[in-house]
């Protein structure tokens, strides 16, 4: 579904000093995976995950998705994937505390450019309910707690029906009880509903949890 | 649909949530709107207030002039008795009043009293203008045949040398050394300056009286021809033009009708005003830089909320758009609140100046802000746009 070819990542810290952040990495993720990749800080995990989301574009190499190479699509194109085929959760939640629960949730199909085989509105209050979220439709971000917040952006990684959700840290922002209940609710989402998931984490706890583990170390793919 | 509802929402959470800085940025869009409205508005009150004027005076009048007084090559000619029969024999004239007219100063009582005319003219006059003798009575052609040393007075004159109109009957006035008894004073007309000829100062004489000390060369500076229909104006026009010509240069003398007096006139008050108007948009191109000032704070404080925007799908034309909509309303905003208070002071000034604000100056007054809204605001909504989504959501 998504592969990585000898992807590099290089940065020009000065004049003649290039930093590499990621060096010949290759990468497959198969349909309904529960993969980590984890490493410490500084390892080159969280360049990886951008590249993966599309979010960062790899000095060298080539990303694959469903077949197509991502080197050949323009910005729009890429924000097309970023809305259909990626779903992200992030360490900090990243929701906008203007909008309410519910408009965070809908806020990705107000970008897509296809028509959607659903209803987004009964499916984002599906999703709402089934997090445990019933009845903060209406709150804002910022009035619910952090365990509430990142359920909230795992409801909105999931509106559009992704191929793949892209998980960074989700954890890192919440205490060990919350965490694992984040954690499980991910768990969840792969066993019962088939969906492809790919966590960044640090904490090899965490990382143990997935049934999948690739390890980065100085931009490298660590061979077990 | 809900697009637009979504990026509404976002805009007015902002402005809510700055409230003085969105009222102090439209503020700068809001006072350049006004001041163009008012001033066209102002522009306009004038254009009707001279027309009214100009209407009050009557439309079935021909000015006989000295060419070029329209276009500014002024001839020096100066008309005499001779011109005066032949245009009276023209077919469709009813009247033609000569006029020779100078400033002068009244004296009366030891005092002396400055800033009215002399008005050398035949008996025709008041009557053919519809002016009323509101006390005693006006000169007779008598009065003109024997140079009889009598005066019609304006109201203005009245009421300046001798406090009230009343008083002024039968009493003797001293204008350049010649003493006149005034037997008439004629009913208040208003005017002067921009709206005709200051009637209310004028000292009516007749024109024969004037040749012995005010006129000596007997001359005429002009001719007020009545005609007998309104609707044969052009066409007695071109009688008295041609019977002119026979003794005249075409170019050393003008026949003119309201109209064409009008029309200079409204010429050169309508690119008075186009030079106000321009200097007043200037204030608008100020409001507009303030709100690419202020567009660019919004975009640097929201750098986060692109990046998220744009790892959920959102393409740089989505979010140049939000930005480009956001700079729009503020703009607009200011138009609005502009237009309105404009509305407010044309209302508090029309009893004093026929001041009126037209559709076309809404409508354009409304494009206009929404034109500078996007104008200034799509170097703040490309900066927006072009942020790498990377970058952008782990901005800090």
């Amino acid at each position: 579904m998504l592969q990585v070819r000898h992807v590099w990542k290089e940065y020009k810290i000065d004049n003649d000093v290039i930093f590499t952040a990621l060096r010949d990495v290759s990468v497959t993720i198969e349909k309904g995976e529960f993969t980590a990749i984890t490493g410490p800080s500084g390892s080159g995990k969280s360049t990886l995950m951008h590249i993966i989301g599309l979010l960062d574009k790899p000095t060298r190499g080539e990303i694959y998705i469903n077949g197509k190479n991502s080197a050949d699509l323009n910005d729009d194109q890429l924000s097309t994937l970023r809305s259909d085929f990626v779903g992200f959760v992030f360490q900090q939640f990243n929701l906008i505390n203007k909008l309410t629960v519910l408009e965070n949730v809908l806020l990705p199909t107000i970008y897509a450019r296809k028509p959607l085989p659903y209803n987004p509105n009964e499916k984002a209050l599906y999703l709402l309910e089934r997090f445990g979220l019933k009845g903060k439709e209406k709150s804002y971000p910022n009035k619910i707690s952090g365990g509430q917040q990142q359920r909230v952006a795992i409801a909105r990684a999931l509106i559009m029906d992704p191929d793949l959700v892209l998980a960074d840290e989700p954890t890192g922002n919440l205490d060990t009880k919350t965490g694992n209940e984040i954690m499980k609710l991910l768990k969840e989402l792969n066993a019962r509903d088939k969906r492809t998931i790919v966590i960044v984490t640090h904490e090899p706890d965490i990382a143990a949890q997935a049934r999948r583990v690739i390890k980065i170390r100085d931009g490298e793919v660590e061979l077990r | 649909m809900s697009y637009f509802l979504f990026i509404l929402k976002g805009a007015f959470h902002d402005f809510s949530r700055n409230k003085l800085r969105t009222f102090l940025t439209s503020l700068g869009i809001m006072i350049g709107v006004l001041s163009v409205i008012l001033l066209i508005a102002i522009g306009l009150g004038l254009r009707k207030y001279i027309e009214n004027q100009f209407q009050s005076l009557g439309t079935d009048f021909l000015y006989v002039v000295p060419g070029g007084t329209t276009s500014g090559r002024d001839s020096n000619i100066r008309f005499d008795e001779r011109d005066l029969q032949r245009l009276r024999r023209i077919e469709g004239v009813e009247a033609v009043l000569p006029l020779a007219q100078t400033v002068t100063v009244v004296e009366f009582g030891g005092k002396s009293y400055k800033g009215f005319s002399i008005v050398q003219t035949s008996d025709e006059y008041l009557s053919a203008r519809n002016i009323t003798v509101e006390y005693g009575k006006g000169f007779t052609r008598q009065d003109l045949e024997k140079h009889a040393k009598v005066a019609v007075i304006g109201a203005r004159v009245a009421e300046e040398v001798f406090g009230a109109p009343v008083n002024a009957v039968g009493q003797t006035i001293t204008v350049q050394k010649q003493r006149l008894t005034v037997v008439g004073v004629a009913e208040q007309i208003g005017g002067g300056g921009l709206g005709g000829p200051p009637f209310d100062s004028f000292i009516y004489i007749p024109y024969k009286t004037g040749f012995a000390f005010a006129n000596p060369e007997r001359k005429f500076q002009g001719f007020n021809i009545k005609v007998t229909n309104s609707e044969q104006l052009s066409v007695t026009r071109r009688r008295v033009r041609s019977e002119l010509e026979k003794r005249y240069d075409p170019e050393e003398v003008d026949v003119l009708e309201q109209t064409d007096i009008l029309n200079t006139i409204n010429s050169i008050f309508g690119a008075l005003n186009i030079v106000l108007v321009a200097i007043a948009a200037i204030s608008l191109i100020v409001g507009g830089i303030g709100i690419m000032n202020i567009m660019y704070v919004t975009v640097s404080e929201r750098i986060r909320e692109i990046g998220i925007r744009r790892a959920l799908g959102a393409r740089k034309f989505d979010i140049l758009a939000q930005f480009l909509i956001e700079s729009t309303i503020l703009s607009l905003l200011g138009g609005v609140l502009g237009i309105l208070l404009a509305f407010l002071i044309t209302l508090g000034i029309q009893p004093f100046f026929p001041a009126y604000i037209d559709a076309i100056s809404v409508v354009v007054a409304l494009g206009v802000s929404s034109a500078i809204g996007i104008i200034f605001g799509v170097f703040p909504a490309k900066k927006a746009a072009d942020l790498s989504p990377m970058e952008a959501i782990r901005y800090e």
